[in-house]
């Protein structure tokens, strides 16, 4: 075998370049049989951008494969339980208006498509619930503040399905020393001064002020923004895609809560602003709020102002941070024996947190398909190229379902975004598809899919996206297996309302006692 | 209701505590949290299993009574039928309290057992505790004692990864079928294959002979079964 691929080297040092140096490292126990190096290099001196403070349930399979006790992830990394996305004023901008973006398939899911049965019963007044909360229980959860397990469930065991907020931060050095202490990865302290090319246009070497020059088989691009091995050393094109998805710029903060015993809420808050929406995420000691916006159609100070509002009191004892967003991808993520994960590989406004589940795949696919030579590399890179452009189109497409639907006219920002010549053709397809037929399983085929039909349906259904079934009765039949549903439904609410703690009585518990492993 | 007062000679002299009535305070316990040094005794008995605490999640040992919440086999027209009956229920009226870091012995001044008046008295006349005060306070120490000894067990037990879950399908004479969750046992695959010098730590702290204790006592199960069939019955 020619050019065995021995080591791998990652160039950066926030999230992704820690899980994805511990992806690689677990995949292929680099701790005991080594037969690969993982070497990861960080500068001493640029600081992490840290924007992923939301996961996807993804994240529990993802630590349980590096090894990783939750318990010491959850203490160490301020971590809170998320259950999924209540999205408020996204539909007509008034106090009452909000649905939910839940963690678990509809009741029934699977056996009939509920959405169609849903509609029907509702316009016969026999179901009062909106979908969401007819289908799914996990939006009284939320909306009682209680967390989707108790202190007796084993660790990553759910009672409902479960994600995380977490300090992004202390992730990182928690991923470090795991990475270094657990897998074998070796960290080197050094900051990149030029990128060695091969004849055949790899990536030779990095040369390094600190650590002198340090070669590797693969690359793993993971310095953020810049972009440092795939854009800039090897020109790979930045796909801007601001003409479909407005945001351009963040404000954040950090907010202390109240008290010592106010709720923390168990999902992710995405309140819709005239030009953009803000985010509010519960972590165990103070809540992290921030304002995303488009820049075309609002400006800083009323960008702030509206953030200010948001927040109240605390605002003005708040940091403020500035971030700038861009929007899009590069055109390809794996060059020559170079490949980029996290925000070097491109970046979306946080509204389905779509960042970090990105990583994760990225660094399951490259930890599991990692070529055995070179000679093979470029199947394996064109495979890659392929899924995650897949990947990216449809997050894309996802994103811009929530904008279309809006009904708000506050601001040029929601009239824009239903203009057609905004909206991607796939979406556009969809769209039609679903004016006669309910999203399903047959509408995402590819082994690839991010998000399942049911995230389709419930932000269609819960934004007030009407189907027609007309000639279409075949879905309405199973009629009484859906009242089933809705009454099966209706129980295991009133059963796990009574039974769940609160979502800082459970934070709080798994800090003094911790959680078993079985 | 349960309001527990530190013991106090004065206060507490004229109280007589009930001692026929004790082994009714656990009717309605399906699962009785027991220490190491009671596991001889409890065998007799009772499957001993691990269980959760509900508000800590940590596990403990526990004698099981009954297949439900609310469910004790063992007590039957008005009595306890069994010759031992643990430890945590037997302690009534009586805890270990803490102020300012010392230990100290409060009575449960609600309890059912000082309303009738009669029974046991806590303190004689002249203020001295009486015999059945020391034994009460016999009883309170093997408990605190064993209690931390058995935390000790279970951590050693959880870090060779001796405990797993217990799947209990029973069907009872009236076909009626039960599915019994949050219990926990030894993983006797796991036992096997351990190495001879964790074989043998875990025999010079004394554990294996409660681990054996334990898988013998799972075969109380059967005779539980048999109980509550004679109850459907």
């Amino acid at each position: 075998m020619n050019n065995k691929i021995a080591s791998v080297v990652i160039v950066g040092g926030g999230t992704a370049g820690w899980l994805t140096a511990g992806r690689i490292a677990a995949q292929h126990r680099t701790q005991t049989a080594s037969t690969l190096s993982v070497t990861l290099v960080e500068s001493p001196n640029i600081p992490i951008i840290g924007v992923g403070e939301g996961t996807w349930p993804t994240m529990r399979s993802t630590l349980i494969k590096l090894g990783i006790s939750e318990t010491d992830f959850i203490r160490e990394c301020d971590a809170s339980f998320k259950q999924g996305a209540k999205f408020a004023r996204w539909v007509t901008g008034t106090p009452d208006d909000f649905y939910y973006h839940p963690l678990m398939l509809p009741q029934g899911f699977g056996k009939t498509n509920m959405a169609a049965h849903w509609q029907a019963l509702r316009d016969q007044q026999q179901v009062q619930e909106s979908f969401s909360a007819a289908t799914c229980f996990q939006e009284a959860i939320c909306e009682l503040g209680l967390a989707p397990k108790m202190i007796t469930t084993p660790e990553f065991n759910s009672i409902a399905n479960y994600a995380y907020h977490l300090n992004a931060g202390k992730f990182s050095t928690f991923l470090q020393k795991h990475c270094t202490e657990k897998l074998g990865v070796q960290h080197v302290l050094a900051d990149v001064v030029t990128v060695n090319s091969a004849d055949n246009g790899d990536i030779r070497s990095i040369t390094t002020a600190q650590a002198g020059e340090i070669s590797g088989d693969l690359f793993v691009d993971c310095t953020g923004f810049q972009s440092l091995l795939l854009g800039q050393h090897l020109q790979v094109p930045f796909v801007d895609c601001s003409d479909v998805l407005f945001i351009d710029n963040a404000l954040a903060v950090q907010i202390p809560y109240d008290s010592e015993d106010a709720p923390i809420a168990s999902h992710t808050i995405s309140t819709a602003q005239d030009a953009g929406w803000i985010w509010d995420i519960g972590l165990i000691h103070r809540r992290g709020v921030g304002h995303v916006y488009s820049s075309r159609h609002t400006s800083e100070d009323e960008a702030t102002a509206r953030l200010a509002n948001y927040v109240g009191p605390a605002f003005k004892n708040a940091n403020l941070r500035k971030i700038p967003l861009p929007c899009g991808h590069r055109e390809i993520f794996w060059k020559n024996n170079c490949v980029a994960v996290g925000l070097s590989a491109g970046f979306l406004e946080p509204l389905e947190a779509s960042a970090l589940v990105l990583v994760e795949l990225s660094a399951s696919m490259i930890a599991e398909q990692l070529p055995a030579c070179r000679e093979i590399m470029n199947i394996t890179a064109k495979r890659f190229n392929e899924t995650f452009r897949y990947r990216w189109d449809r997050i894309i497409d996802f994103l811009k379902l929530h904008y279309i639907l809006s009904k708000r006219t506050d601001n040029d920002f929601w009239v824009d975004n239903r203009d057609p010549a905004t909206i991607p053709q796939s979406l556009q397809q969809l769209m039609q598809l679903w004016r006669y037929q309910p999203p399903g399983d047959h509408d995402f085929t590819s082994n690839n899919e991010v998000f399942p039909a049911a995230s389709y349906q419930y932000v269609l259904y819960g934004m007030g996206f009407e189907t027609c079934y007309d000639n279409s009765s075949h879905l309405l039949r199973d009629t009484q297996f859906a009242r089933e549903q809705f009454i099966k439904n209706k129980k295991t609410i009133e059963q796990v309302t009574r039974s769940l703690p609160s979502n800082r009585e459970l934070l709080q518990k798994i800090h003094l006692h911790g959680l078993q492993t079985l | 209701m349960t309001q527990f007062v530190a013991l106090h000679p004065q206060l507490h002299q004229q109280l007589r505590v009930d001692t026929s009535r004790i082994e009714a305070l656990g009717a309605q316990q399906h699962l009785v949290p027991v220490v190491l040094s009671e596991f001889l005794k409890l065998v007799v008995h009772y499957p001993i299993v691990f269980s959760k605490n509900s508000e800590t999640g940590q596990f403990v040992c526990s004698a099981l009574l009954g297949f439900s919440a609310g469910e004790n086999l063992f007590w039957r027209n008005g009595e306890w039928q069994g010759i031992y009956t643990p430890l945590q229920i037997m302690r009534q009226p009586f805890f270990i309290g803490e102020q300012q870091g010392q230990t100290l012995i409060c009575i449960d001044v609600d309890s059912e057992l000082l309303k009738t008046g009669k029974g046991e008295a806590i303190f004689d006349n002249q203020g001295q505790e009486t015999s059945y005060l020391q034994q009460a306070k016999n009883r309170l120490a093997a408990l605190i004692n064993g209690e931390s000894e058995t935390q000790a067990f279970i951590k050693a037990l959880l870090t060779l990864n001796l405990i797993m879950p217990m799947a209990l399908d029973i069907s009872f004479a009236n076909q009626q079928q039960q599915r019994i969750q949050g219990l926990y046992t030894i993983n006797e695959e796991a036992l096997e294959q351990l190495t001879s010098e964790q074989l043998l730590q875990l025999q010079q702290r004394g554990y294996l002979k409660s681990i054996y204790t334990m898988i013998a006592s799972l075969g109380q199960i059967y005779a539980l079964i048999q109980k509550k069939n004679e109850q459907l019955g």
